[in-house]
């Protein structure tokens, strides 16, 4: 089969990888080799669907031996399938690399043979990658579930970021949907890469191996099985704090497959999707908690307001802020304010004490933090009142028209005047 | 920088970051403001200007330049030199006084946002580096001929320099020509140092067949990726520019 064959195959294989980022590595160019890490991450193109390209994120085989539902690659699926040969994925990246397309390489693949023999044929990629090419870019593998912990061991010492997915939030929807997959097969795995991460960090030698620079990512399906944002945003927040992942990626689902166990969507929820990462900055920046922004009476996120402002109306006791007192992770939560604009503000009241035109200054927006701060005890406009019915209605007329506007349709006068069967008889018989 | 007199006087330089410090120094040891300052090559004689020539001075431009790390902070160094690259027409004058400043507040200046020529000089900062940390992914090397690339670009600030810095630490090994096509310069790499100089004469060979097979797989490969059912041209050209478009390989 011709590399071009192939490259279409197993790229289009791996598209609904949500994970496409190169960050948090920063491996130095060593003894005039190619490449080196970023530690930003850098974005190389982006694609129609608004999606940055960053690394060639191809799968390594798609001949796959599980039948997970919602995957296009299960093996009762009639696609054409395809496998790289080691050689073959190193000559490509290494190419794209000097041309400068890419950041570097995200490898996954679907599981052939056994999960071991899987592990291997990446393991051999890679490692002709780093040894023979000296390449030190930017390098993304799948752990592959159900592997061995020496394999484990070797692809680490070699990648930049590990990744396993767990794409099914709950126990019950992985029976369902991927009855082949278990989830201790996901999480062990996962357990161990994040325990050599901390490891690794805690060994001294100045010589010690990299292990996992850029930490360990995984993904979630949403949108395939019946789970509410709130249980999903509390599993990403365990992930965060018990084995330290660096991201959660949230993969609206998209219809691929038709199965009796799987829903049919029109189009794939992209504005929930949207909500739960908007939700997950907030736990990892913002120092959020989960049960703050969700609860059992209120388990999903509203559509029209942002997780934060929708918090922000539900604790108005908490607000309005004044700019020039509030620490800096009370100013985190005013609504409209974020990391880089709280930086700024902090900064600029050690000079000078801020008013409403001095923060326009400093490029921070008001279009919705005006409603929770004072700045030198004044509230920002007379016009305006600080209660919950009126900023409400106010905030939500200003997102209208950011939000896809609902399909209206003309009525016809004729709609409900269908022709009745027996109309049509009379006509038929001419005496209509 | 209060007490220090406004003079009516315009300074034409050669444009070069040495020629702008050799005016920081000039400007700051007689405590004066000119009204304007201006690139030689850009200025149309008008009789209503008083005009000095600044003859750039490396000695005193180098003065200034550690200077400016030893008493303002490296920070400042790294925002002095981005804003700089900028294409904002005064850029000079809102860099005069944000250093001037800084020599008699030190660090602390980078504090002080409200105050309008140190918030336009992170903005024109801010914009150099942007679009240098862009194309620092948008640019596309083509092999033209054996381990040697070649990039062509349209930048709105002139940021092939530290464009290229990025790509020297990447590729140590890797001969490559740069060509801002906006300005007509081209910076050229041979493995070892690089050299910025006028682009008229550069001729460029043609593309041999292995980098044609690389650029349709990279084309294929542009196309598969993405996902059908999530379209979303808008948010494609608000991270992508349709500006930078035709130096690109791929066809968004």
């Amino acid at each position: 089969m011709e590399i071009l064959d192939k490259l279409k195959i197993l790229a289009d294989s791996a598209k609904y990888d949500a994970s496409c980022s190169s960050s948090g590595s920063n491996r130095k160019n060593k003894n005039n080799g190619i490449g080196n890490g970023n530690i930003s991450g850098i974005c190389h193109s982006w694609g129609a669907d608004g999606r940055c390209i960053s690394l060639l994120k191809i799968l390594f085989s798609n001949a796959c031996m599980y039948d997970c539902k919602y995957c296009i690659n299960r093996c009762t699926n009639p696609v054409r399938r395809a496998t790289f040969t080691p050689q073959e994925v190193a000559d490509l990246t290494i190419n794209f690399y000097k041309r400068n397309y890419i950041e570097g390489l995200f490898l996954s693949s679907a599981v052939i043979k056994s999960p071991d023999y899987t592990m291997e044929l990446l393991i051999q990629a890679v490692s002709i990658l780093r040894n023979e090419y000296n390449f030190n870019g930017y390098i993304h593998c799948k752990t592959i579930p159900g592997c061995s912990k020496e394999l484990i061991d070797t692809l680490g010492a070699l990648v930049d970021r590990l990744s396993i997915n767990i794409e099914l939030p709950s126990n019950d929807s992985l029976k369902l949907l991927a009855p082949q997959k278990e989830k201790t097969g996901i999480l062990e795995p996962m357990t161990y890469v994040s325990n050599g991460i901390k490891r690794n960090k805690t060994e001294k030698s100045k010589f010690k191996p990299s292990f996992v620079p850029a930490g360990q990512t995984t993904q979630l399906i949403v949108g395939a099985t019946p789970e509410s944002d709130l249980k999903i945003l509390k599993l990403s927040e365990g992930l965060y704090q018990k084995l330290s992942l660096k991201r959660v990626y949230y993969s609206a689902y998209v219809s691929i497959n038709q199965d009796k166990n799987l829903p049919t969507l029109e189009a794939p929820p992209l504005l929930r999707e949207n909500r739960l990462y908007q939700a997950d900055w907030l736990l990892r920046y913002y120092g959020f908690q989960a049960d703050e922004l969700l609860n059992e009476n209120h388990p999903n996120f509203n559509h029209i307001l942002d997780p934060k402002c929708d918090w922000a109306l539900r604790n108005l006791d908490k607000f309005p802020v004044e700019i020039n007192m509030a620490d800096y992770f009370t100013l985190l939560r005013i609504p409209g304010i974020g990391v880089i604009s709280a930086k700024k503000i902090i900064r600029a009241r050690r000079e000078f004490l801020l008013d409403f035109e001095s923060l326009k200054k400093l490029g921070v927006v008001l279009k919705r933090a005006k409603y929770f701060i004072t700045c030198k005890g004044k509230y920002f406009d007379k016009v305006y009142k600080f209660n919950q019915n009126f900023i409400e209605t106010n905030l939500i007329t200003q997102e209208r028209n950011a939000l896809p506007l609902p399909q209206y349709q003309q009525l016809s006068i004729f709609d409900t005047l269908q022709p009745t069967k027996e109309d049509k008889i009379k006509c038929l018989t001419g005496s209509l | 920088m209060s007490n220090w007199k406004l003079i009516n006087k315009t300074y034409l330089y050669d444009g070069s970051l040495d020629g702008f410090l050799t005016i920081v120094f000039d400007c700051y040891s007689t405590k004066t403001l000119p009204q304007k300052i201006l690139v030689k090559t850009d200025y149309t004689p008008n009789f209503l200007d008083n005009i000095v020539s600044i003859q750039t001075d490396p000695e005193k431009a180098e003065r200034v330049f550690t200077g400016i790390e030893k008493n303002i902070g490296y920070i400042t160094l790294n925002n002095t030199y981005y804003a700089f690259l900028c294409n904002e027409k005064d850029k000079e004058i809102c860099l005069l006084k944000y250093l001037c400043d800084g020599f008699d507040y030190g660090p602390k200046i980078n504090n002080r946002l409200t105050i309008s020529y140190v918030f336009q000089v992170m903005a024109m900062k801010k914009r150099a580096f942007g679009e240098c940390h862009r194309l620092k992914g948008l640019l596309r090397f083509q092999e033209v001929a054996n381990n040697l690339y070649y990039a062509s670009l349209h930048p709105d600030n002139n940021i092939i320099e530290p464009l290229a810095h990025h790509f020297i630490n990447r590729l140590p090994t890797q001969n490559f020509i740069i060509h801002d096509k906006t300005r007509n310069i081209c910076l050229l790499y041979n493995g070892k140092e690089y050299q910025i100089m006028d682009a008229t004469n550069l001729k460029i060979p043609n593309i041999s067949e292995t980098e044609q097979k690389y650029q349709e797989l990279w084309k294929l490969f542009f196309k598969t990726i993405s996902i059908s059912e999530r379209k979303n041209p808008r948010c494609q050209m608000q991270y992508m520019p349709k500006k930078y478009w035709k130096d690109l390989i791929e066809e968004p």
